[in-house]
């Protein structure tokens, strides 16, 4: 049971991206900021600091292929960049002590990387036509902030979960 | 970092991106139907995404529905003005389709290009980066819906079916950038004007509207419909109104910016059409076929 639990709780909250993005953004995405939902991302990022990188990378690529196949139209870009941002974290967050600040920095970051690299997949195949100067202030601006909320929210009832996660994973 | 850069991780990176290239080369060729584990992947998170519209949708129409209160008042009068307008439009079209209708009999014509059939679906969820627009249906191949149809919401046409599995499909906007996403359309007026809709600019939030000849008048406001000679989509379709025209960069065609005569943020119910004319292509191959 409590092996099945973390993958669904992503899943969840991979599933609420959409659902958000149809039901509560619409008026808000209308008038020209863009607020895009990464919340199974931010969970990821939580696995790869608090767990260790090999799960990290082990979800991010497979909720980077579920995004690739669900979400877009193109196979790869996801997978790539979701797995990669999840190997990154987990690697400079060995390097720093996780508190709260560190972890709410560190997801900010995450995203950061996460939506630089998709803008720049994107551009190379000729999907976004965005400009850089826009893309930084009407997109990543609003995404960084309602990302940074929803870590905010999650942290303490979801890092206690990893911290039980981790422990018997030790213990095996 | 010694770690982050030794020999070995630097040939999986390698490696990995190899993988990317191949996978992004393989994917974008485009594919006519989904290949069985994406249609039962599609499906799933469609049966999930329809537990999760339903409470999402109504807290948003709560917040709606408060910010709506403070108008009613003005729009109250102004439908009323429309009302009367309304009776006497209809007591016309009653006409002209009387003589419409004695007309197709006189001439022993039953189809007609225009014909199509509608099918109603709900929106259950959305692309949710801003890259890809596409929203997802609650109607799939059960309900008979195929690639390729259009699809409409109550102010206008917004897109058309791209994949379709059992009990959902994915309807691509005509927001999205992707190349292949093309529309020929009109500009109605005295003369028709053609051009095809090749995108959108996120800076204007306009359509672009591509390939107009360079010796066409065209007016601000003027309206923008399908033209229906792709054989795939109905034509008559509104699609925007022409907000502003500038001559290409080479000068042999102009571009003219679209406003979406719908909200394509806001959508909720939709609607997928289906042409009863067989397409010309499609009633040749059986003709060869007998």
């Amino acid at each position: 049971m409590k092996k099945i639990l973390l993958p669904f709780l992503i899943y969840l909250a991979f599933i609420s991206e959409s659902s958000l993005m149809q039901a509560l953004l619409p008026h808000e995405n209308s008038m020209e900021w863009q607020f895009i939902p990464r919340f199974s991302m931010i969970m990821i990022l939580f696995i790869a600091m608090f767990v260790n990188s090999t799960y990290g990378l082990v979800y991010g690529l497979g909720f980077g292929l579920l995004t690739d196949l669900l979400y877009t139209d193109i196979i790869g870009v996801y997978l790539f960049s979701m797995a990669a941002t999840a190997y990154v974290t987990s690697v400079i967050s060995r390097y720093l002590f996780g508190n709260l600040i560190v972890a709410l920095l560190l997801s900010i970051v995450g995203v950061s990387i996460l939506e630089f690299t998709v803008y720049g997949l994107n551009s190379l195949i000729g999907i976004s036509n965005q400009m850089i100067d826009m893309f930084l202030y009407k997109r990543l601006l609003p995404t960084l902030i309602l990302n940074g909320f929803f870590a905010l929210l999650i942290y303490y009832p979801y890092v206690k979960q990893l911290n039980l996660l981790k422990d018997t994973i030790k213990e095996n | 970092m010694p770690h982050f850069f030794s020999n070995k991780r630097l040939i999986i990176l390698l490696v990995s991106i190899i993988i990317l290239v191949a996978l992004i080369g393989f994917s974008m060729k485009k594919r006519e139907s989904l290949t069985l584990p994406e249609q039962f992947l599609k499906d799933t998170a469609g049966l999930t995404q329809t537990i999760f519209y339903k409470p999402a949708n109504s807290i948003a129409g709560f917040f709606e529905n408060l910010a709506e209160m403070k108008q009613l008042y003005k729009e109250n009068q102004m439908l009323k003005a429309r009302l009367d307008e309304y009776a006497k439009l209809y007591v016309q079209y009653e006409e002209v389709k009387k003589t419409n209708k004695t007309l197709k009999a006189q001439l022993d014509k039953e189809e007609d290009l225009t014909d199509f059939k509608v099918r109603e679906a709900t929106v259950i969820g959305r692309s949710p980066d801003q890259w890809n627009q596409f929203i997802y249906i609650n109607k799939g191949e059960k309900d008979g819906i195929k690639p390729k149809m259009a699809v409409i919401s109550p102010q206008g046409f917004i897109g058309k079916v791209t994949n379709v599995s059992l009990f959902q499909s994915t309807v691509q906007l005509i927001s999205d950038n992707d190349r292949t996403n093309r529309f020929s359309a009109i500009v109605q007026g005295e003369k028709n004007i053609f051009g095809t809709i090749e995108g959108y600019d996120p800076k204007r939030q306009a359509l672009l509207f591509k390939k107009i000849p360079v010796d066409a008048k065209i007016k601000k406001g003027q309206k923008v419909i399908t033209s229906g000679l792709g054989d795939v989509f109905p034509p008559n379709l509104l699609i925007g109104e022409v907000i502003e025209i500038e001559p290409d960069e080479v000068g042999l065609t102009q571009t003219a910016y679209l406003k979406p005569s719908a909200d394509l943020y806001d959508l909720s119910h939709v609607m997928v059409l289906e042409r009863e004319m067989p397409a010309v292509g499609e009633s040749l191959k059986e003709k060869e076929e007998e």
